[in-house]
């Protein structure tokens, strides 16, 4: 015995087949590869549950039938396993008597219609005329019954069929589609499959049976009716090669074209009273002789059972299983036929004078019966509680207990975007998509959208639970039987862990030392050639080495670039663990990211951290960094930056002296720098750096840089500016409340000496070649015709704010000519057109920014002429 | 776990997508699950001469390993957040 009531006794469906088809079978044809299945685990239940004689790979049909649905695709590979309808078998199986046959023979089930096919083939358009008025005295025995049993529906729907073909003209009873909207919702709670399998004949006994069956009390009512689920191909194919088709329930469904094969009952069974029925049932029995097999289904509705339970359950049934069915129909002005029982029993008397429906109509029909079929075919099949279960699993692989983990894009970007926390209306909106999704979003028969929210709301609370447990379980065997339910889950694919296009081989720890050894090998070469001494006094890079160092070398001094590019993503996981940490709530400790920031490290040529700011992302992250460092920490971190300017990336190609020709890509670097990193620099120093802590850093650039080197550059004189700058304004600032020590004053007097000194007669070099400025202005590509030289006026301004006079005067005498450079410029502009607004923008900036030196000074610069600043 | 996330972020926003077969349509997204199986809404082909059966078609399921492409307009994307994604996603595979 069987869960689903198979075959139990093994006979595989081939040899069955065989036995009742005349055709052979092609081996082409019917193998399906299932040779090629391997026995799976978890194979030990597998008779009990689909009994020994499925086949491997065997299309089970859980539906009330496969209907239009799988017909045309069965007739395609008609030598393969016949699907069968196990729920109507689950629903059969539970009321089988003690008597009957153990197993199923599905190929066996189409014989009495066999015979009834051979029967009435001969004479099927004779019958059709003298038999309308016999079927009129059918449907009042039965009702007197008072029982519709089946064999009266099915008399009743010749009937119908019949009186819709009146007046009777050959050629459109041949057009009338079978399907009958009036009885098409007749036989509700009638599981499809069994109507297939017993078109009239066996089918009085079984349903009553089915009325009764308590094992499936939610088993919606499923109004289908055999004829409606015939594809109007098949009924050609059926009269070609009967026996071939037999095979298949479905395939051998009564016709849509033509006479519906149904017809040639009507001389069996209009003529039989109900009772006569057990001996039609042994007739038939006779025709199939060689078919013991098929009983399965017939016996366990033998007559006694049948005349026990059916005039009091079928009426029942009949009244319950009608009102909660929602009957399309009813909502259609079309002058239809009864469809509800009641009005089926009412029915016959009615015919009478029913007015034929028009071929339009029935079109419609057909066309919303095919619609309501489709829909109902599977209908119920599983239980609330079922659907509840692979919600709940399904919903479980889409959402997480730990959001910003699982999810951070998605968590993240709602945050950035509405700038509110989503994790609470997060599993809302899960919810309410699946919701969607599941097509339950109307809410159901009473339209009640707010519980099905509320439902799926808790499903997914259920799933969330599910989802925690999901790592558990994953190690032992519960999980893997329950995930199997929802079909087979990779253990090595999931959308946790998709297949990557691109495999990594991972092997040991890319040692530091090596790449080091090797590049340093590299890195000596380079310099050897360059005739450079690599032992020269480390820190200390002069101009020649700043020049002809390209990046790829300070890379290399700094332990190679791999290994940078490995330090700024540990900088990256650390700072995304902190970020976390304090998301939830912890005291971030940034040990570990100092660690990795490698600013104490001296074991290196260059500090490593000097060329994490080599790279774009290096810089990017410098802000987030921020947030986590102490204040000791972060003057440690500017103090190796600015002992190391010489080495800096940036700085070396925004020098015209290193970089004649800079590239767009190195101008944006450029103007990365000067926005994320300056700004770092900038706002430290101007909340919270002390006095001595700015002339420190001051004093680390003089000692170890080349500073009329760096001040060639862009960069370099954008930091010393901020740097004297704002020590100057400490200074003064500092006036107003407490003084600088003399210590104080005396450092800052000294380490401006020691600027000065460094770069007096150098000043001139601060100014690109106007060769760099013009490409500068190509490559950049914008409005500005001028190279903007703000910065170094800026510089300029700065130097001699701080100074005494004879260092304003040096400073004067040094870049007197840059000065009147700049007001012919600007005069040149106001010669030609002083109207064009462009030229006269232009040439204000150039006083303006001539006039932050000048006016340092007491001077100022107005068209064309120096005057003192009143 | 990674595009699912992002591509969460893409629902009721207009996507081009591309097939494997060479369809191109444009639409809104209007859900995604874990295969990157995709809703679309009102949507349009690209090539209505090519596939006209498609001029009718409103709404769509796409079997997410169907699609070759989703074309996002730049503004849709965080690519910062999405480099940090990525590398949490690095992180959570490592433990």
């Amino acid at each position: 015995m069987s869960f689903f009531g198979f075959d139990a006794t093994g006979r595989k469906p081939r040899e069955r087949k065989q036995q009742g088809e005349e055709d052979s079978l092609d081996f082409e044809e019917t193998y399906q590869g299932l040779g090629d299945y391997e026995p799976e685990e978890d194979d030990l239940l597998n008779d009990e549950t689909f009994g020994t004689g499925a086949d491997l790979g065997t299309d089970f049909d859980f539906g009330y039938g496969k209907g239009e649905l799988g017909a045309g695709s069965g007739s395609g590979r008609a030598p393969a396993p016949a699907p069968v309808s196990y729920a109507s078998i689950a629903n059969a199986k539970m009321n089988r008597q003690a008597d009957c046959k153990p197993g199923f023979e599905q190929s066996l089930d189409m014989q009495p219609m066999e015979s009834l096919w051979g029967n009435s083939s001969g004479n099927q358009q004779q019958q059709v005329q003298p038999q309308a008025p016999t079927q009129f005295q059918a449907p009042p025995q039965v009702q007197q019954q008072g029982a519709p049993n089946v064999e009266g529906l099915a008399i009743q729907s010749l009937d119908r069929q019949q009186q819709m073909a009146m007046p009777p003209q050959p050629g459109f009873y041949g057009m009338q589609p079978p399907q009958n909207p009036g009885y098409g919702f007749i036989p509700q709670g009638f599981p499809q499959g069994q109507y297939q399998q017993f078109p009239g004949q066996n089918i009085p006994p079984v349903i009553p049976n089915q009325f009764g069956n308590a094992g499936f009390p939610n088993q919606p009512v499923n109004p289908q009716e055999q004829f409606q689920q015939v594809p109007p191909i098949m009924y050609n194919q059926t009269q070609g090669n009967i026996a071939h088709h037999m095979q298949h329930p479905q395939m051998a469904m009564p016709p849509m074209q033509n006479q519906p094969p149904v017809q040639p009952q009507q001389p069996h069974q209009q003529q039989l009273p109900p009772q006569y029925l057990p001996q039609q049932h042994q007739q038939d029995q006779q025709h199939q002789q060689q078919h013991q097999q098929q009983q399965v289904f017939q016996q366990p509705h033998s007559v006694d059972t049948a005349a026990r339970t059916q005039a009091v359950r079928s009426t029942q049934d009949y009244e319950h299983s009608n009102s909660p069915t929602p009957v399309p129909t009813e909502s259609e002005q079309v002058p239809t036929p009864p469809h509800t029982p009641r009005e089926y029993r009412r029915g016959p008397r009615r015919f009478g004078t029913q007015d034929p429906l028009t071929d339009e109509e029935l079109r419609r029909l057909q066309i919303r019966q095919s619609k309501v079929d489709k829909i109902l075919r599977h209908s119920g099949v599983m239980t609330p509680r079922d659907k509840d279960f692979i919600t709940r699993y399904q919903l479980s692989q889409i959402v997480t207990d730990d959001p910003y983990n699982e999810d951070f894009y998605f968590q993240v970007y709602k945050i950035i975007q509405r700038g509110v926390t989503p994790s609470e209306s997060n599993k809302d909106s899960i919810a309410k998509a699946y919701l969607e999704h599941s097509g339950h979003r109307l809410g159901g028969r009473y339209k009640r959208t707010d519980v099905a929210l509320q439902r799926m709301q808790s499903q997914v609370e259920k799933a969330v639970t599910v989802a925690k447990e999901r790592p558990q379980k994953s190690k032992g065997g519960l999980d893997n039987a329950k995930e199997g339910v929802l079909g087979k889950i990779s253990a090595t694919r999931n959308s946790k862990a998709p297949r990557k296009q691109l495999q990594i081989p991972t092997h040991k720890e890319d040692s530091p030392a090596l790449s080091s050894q090797s590049s340093s090998a590299l890195d000596e070469v380079s310099e050897s050639l360059q005739g450079v001494d690599i032992n020269a006094k480390r820190r200390r890079s002069s101009y020649a080495l700043s020049s002809s160092v390209d990046h790829r070398t300070v890379l290399s001094r700094s332990g190679g670039r791999k290994f940078i590019l490995s330090l700024i993503e540990t900088v990256y996981e650390e700072v995304l663990e902190l970020e976390a940490q304090l998301r939830s709530g912890q005291q971030p400790d940034s040990s570990k990211l100092w660690e990795a920031l490698h600013v104490e490290d001296h074991g290196f040529d260059v500090s490593p951290f000097i060329s994490i700011l080599s790279f774009d992302k290096g810089i990017k992250i410098m802000p987030r960094i921020m947030n986590f460092l102490s204040r000791e920490e972060k003057i440690k971190l500017f103090n190796c930056f600015f002992k190391e300017l010489s080495h800096l990336n940036v700085i070396v190609i925004s020098s015209y002296k290193t970089t004649p020709l800079p590239t767009k890509d190195q101008l944006k670097k450029m103007e990365l720098f000067q926005s994320v990193f300056l700004k770092i620099i900038v706002s430290f120093l101007s909340s919270s750096a002390e006095f001595l802590e700015v002339m420190s850093l001051l004093i680390n650039v003089i000692q170890n840089n080349n500073v009329s080197f760096i001040t060639t550059s862009r960069i370099g004189l954008n930091l010393i500016t901020v740097l004297i700058s704002r020590a100057a304004l400490m200074k003064q600032d500092v006036s107003r409340g407490k003084l600088l020590s003399s210590v104080e004053v005396s450092t800052w007097s000294e380490v401006y000496d020691r600027l000065f000194t460094s770069l007096e007669t150098k000043l001139t070099a601060i100014f690109p070649t106007p060769e760099y400025m013009q490409h500068a202005i190509s490559v950049y590509e914008q409005d500005s015709t001028q190279y903007d030289q703000s910065y170094i006026w800026q510089f300029l301004a700065s130097l001699a704010l701080s100074g005494k006079l004879n260092h304003q005067r040096i400073l004067i005498d040094e870049v007197r000519d840059e000065i009147f450079e700049v007001i012919s410029k600007a005069e040149e502009l106001n010669a030609p057109s002083q109207q064009d607004p462009k030229l006269a923008y232009q040439r204000n900036k150039f006083y303006q920014d001539l006039n932050l030196f000048l006016n340092v000074m007491g001077l100022v610069a107005r068209d064309g002429e120096i005057t003192e600043l009143k | 776990m990674l595009l699912f996330s992002f591509f969460k972020t893409l629902v009721d926003h207009e996507v081009k997508v591309e097939l494997k077969n060479g369809i191109e349509l444009t639409g809104t997204l209007k859900s995604v699950d874990q295969f990157l199986n995709l809703k679309l809404d009102n949507i349009s082909s690209n090539n209505n001469e090519k596939y006209p059966h498609l001029s009718s078609v409103r709404n769509m399921f796409i079997r997410g390993s169907t699609v070759r492409y989703v074309h996002l307009k730049k503004s849709m994307v965080d690519t910062n957040l999405l480099q940090d994604a990525t590398r949490r996603e690095l992180m959570s595979e490592r433990k």
